[in-house]
């Protein structure tokens, strides 16, 4: 008889997510499900409103990301109306967007990866969070990631309109610029930055880096997977999260392609499974072998990590040093070990701090030339923009008067299910053995395999024709049926 | 004595929505003072006591530094315990949190509120002596659309009503 192991609520991810885990007769995993009660019906609760909402009502989806919802939603926006917005218009949301991606990295590595790494992955649970991380390296390191976080706060805010849930940007550009006096803020804010993600990566490298025990963690099989790498490139393949073509990389480095917004459909298709309701992208081109590593398989990933492997580099210089420094630890490009995101993370923490700095001082940037009117009849379009916690695309069709038909999102953490729920299965067979007694610590090593990606799930929705109760499988180790859950809504 | 009253929630997520629309009702209710505290919320002061309200849809770390500096909070929610029936209204002191779970009040993408509250007070923040939770009941917090369902839409007069008591 099979034994079943859940983990339910997965600690430290935003959603209600769900591990089983199937073990055999002779207690070796059989299989493993990672599954989602995903959010349903957003697409048709767009559909009938002026695409120009949307920017304020797809930031609505999440409490995580709201920042990435409203850039991918303003640049559809854009598409769709067939308007380019100005260079100051670009420069100002890509400001905006690295002021958050400041603080969304600055958070999750030290509220979410720091504690498995700081604290030990088998360290107790009531120890393995923000809080030990702080006791054990010190109140000055929580002052300073307060500190960060209140700064990356406070550029969205000033060029966002608000802290949170950002509302300036709309088809053309944006409805404000910022004022000199503004500017000098950011570019000092900026500076401090700059130092702030040195010093994290190198706390990383003190802490992780530096202790045996970690580094083989990193390298170790357990955590390693050969699939493709997604994610955005500007024209000289440089890494860059607001604006540019997504190349997408074969697990032995070669770059299969780049594929504009409006070619995403030519390159992504997306895998049902019996067992969960949410879709595994995977790339079209490549087709669908299963869950399974290597050039054959068209799972892909699209993290922090993805990018760097997807990109030939940072347009910053002192990012550029640290992905140099990145690949010859390593073993050069691409990278596969999973939990190598962390590292890929605090990169492009740095990158982001540089391009606040180098996006403060662009003489344009103080230009009222932040918008233009939009005069074409809106038709439809495509905007993407890297999510931190992966690729985003939001796909609208709208009728002559801008009034929605269609949306079709593809989330971030939608990207990663593939490739999660691989990682999740390794990390199972890896680490639970004929019957071995399995631990807390050993079920936090198992976490760890997908919270590597950062996923939430609170967004992975998806259009839902009609009615269709959620509910989510439970099979055993022959396929067998042993439990239905029903969400009661 | 500074008090935040904080709606918290989606508007756009069903019954999730129901924080929200308890802490606009209250805004509205308040005398107006000058200039608004934020997207949704307004502020006043009475002689001895000021009162701001605000809409969020965070939680843990976020939610935590909106905090800051104020003596009280009361913080509005939807909670899911399956123990009641839907638009039933509970209101509780936060140190009884643990036992019922939230969307929201422990944000599991960044750090639990309460954890969040220990970080703060480890870096010398000021934070509310008193954190009052007050949550209604939910049923359909899955599904997007900016209607409550009947039962939580009736809870929302009687759960203003509660915090303007709360207020006095």
């Amino acid at each position: 008889m099979s034994t079943r192991i859940t983990i339910d609520p997965i600690t430290r991810l935003e959603g209600h997510g769900r591990i089983e885990i199937f073990l055999n007769e002779e207690g070796n995993v059989a299989n493993t499900y990672f599954q989602i009660p995903e959010l349903r019906g957003f697409e048709r609760f767009c559909v009938g409103r002026p695409v120009e909402e949307m920017p304020l009502l797809t930031n609505r989806i999440c409490g995580v990301c709201p920042e990435a919802h409203h850039m991918a939603a303003a640049k559809a926006a854009d598409a769709v109306y067939h308007v380019e917005p100005p260079r100051t218009g670009k420069l100002l949301r890509e400001l905006l967007y690295s002021g958050f991606y400041f603080t969304d990295h600055t958070t999750h590595f030290y509220a979410l990866a720091g504690p498995d790494f700081v604290m030990g992955p088998t360290a107790p649970v009531a120890e393995r969070n923000i809080l030990g991380v702080i006791h054990k390296v010190g109140l000055e390191i929580g002052g300073k990631v307060i500190q960060a976080r209140k700064y990356g706060h406070h550029i969205v805010e000033i060029i966002g309109g608000r802290k949170v849930h950002p509302c300036t940007s709309i088809p053309g550009g944006l409805t404000k610029g910022i004022t000199e006096e503004q500017r000098v803020e950011i570019e000092q804010m900026g500076h401090w930055a700059i130092e702030f993600a040195q010093f994290s990566l190198q706390l990383f490298s003190d802490i992780v880096l530096g202790n045996k025990e970690y580094l083989d963690l990193i390298l170790g099989d357990i955590y390693t997977h050969q699939t493709y790498s997604i994610g955005l490139v500007d024209e000289n393949n440089k890494v860059n999260f607001y604006d540019g073509k997504v190349s997408v990389v074969a697990p032995d480095g070669e770059r299969i392609g780049k594929y504009a917004p409006n070619e995403y459909t030519d390159w992504i298709a997306e895998r049902v499974e019996p067992w969960t309701y949410l879709k595994f992208p995977y790339l079209k081109k490549v087709g669908w072998k299963g869950f399974v590593d290597g050039k054959d398989s068209g799972v892909y990933f699209a993290t922090p990590l993805s990018r760097l492997n997807a990109s030939d580099g940072m347009t910053t210089p002192i990012a550029q040093e640290q992905y140099e420094k990145f690949y010859a630890t390593l073993g050069g490009k691409p990278v596969h070990q999973r939990l190598a995101i962390h590292w890929a993370r605090l990169i492009e923490l740095l990158y982001a701090a540089e391009r606040i700095v180098e996006l403060a001082t662009d003489p344009e940037i103080t230009s009222p030339n932040f918008h233009t009117v939009p005069t074409a009849t809106p038709t439809e379009g495509v905007g993407i923009v890297e999510a931190p916690r992966g690729t985003l695309t939001h796909h609208y069709k709208t009728d002559e008067r801008g009034i929605l038909t269609e949306v079709n999102l593809i989330v971030g953490t939608t990207n990663n299910y593939a490739p999660i729920s691989m990682s999740i299965n390794k990390a199972a067979r890896s680490l639970i053995h004929n019957g071995s007694v399995v631990t807390e610590g050993m079920l936090n090593m198992v976490e760890m395999a997908f919270r590597a990606y950062d996923p939430c799930f609170g967004c992975a929705t998806h259009s839902l024709p009609g009615q269709m109760p959620l509910e989510v499988t439970i099979r055993d180790a022959n396929g067998e049926t042993v439990e239905v859950l029903r969400q009661h809504c | 004595m500074s008090t935040l009253v904080v709606g918290l929630g989606n508007p756009i997520l069903g019954d999730d929505g129901a924080g929200w629309r308890i802490a606009e009702a209250v805004a509205c209710r308040l005398p107006i003072q000058s200039g608004c505290v934020t997207e949704a919320g307004q502020s006043y002061s009475p002689e001895d006591q000021s009162v701001s309200v605000e809409c969020l849809g965070v939680g843990g770390l976020s939610l935590m530094e909106h905090m800051i500096g104020y003596d009280r909070a009361i913080l509005v929610d939807t909670i899911l315990t399956g123990k009641h029936a839907t638009g039933t209204i509970y209101c509780f002191p936060l140190h009884e949190l643990p036992d019922l779970k939230t969307g929201h009040l422990s944000s599991t993408h960044d750090t639990t509120l309460q954890n969040a509250l220990q970080v703060g007070q480890s870096m010398g923040a000021v934070l509310p002596d008193e954190i009052t939770i007050v949550a209604v009941e939910a049923r359909c917090v899955y599904d997007f659309s900016d209607e409550l369902t009947p039962p939580v839409a009736t809870a929302v007069p009687i759960a203003v009503k509660m915090i303007m008591e709360l207020l006095k």
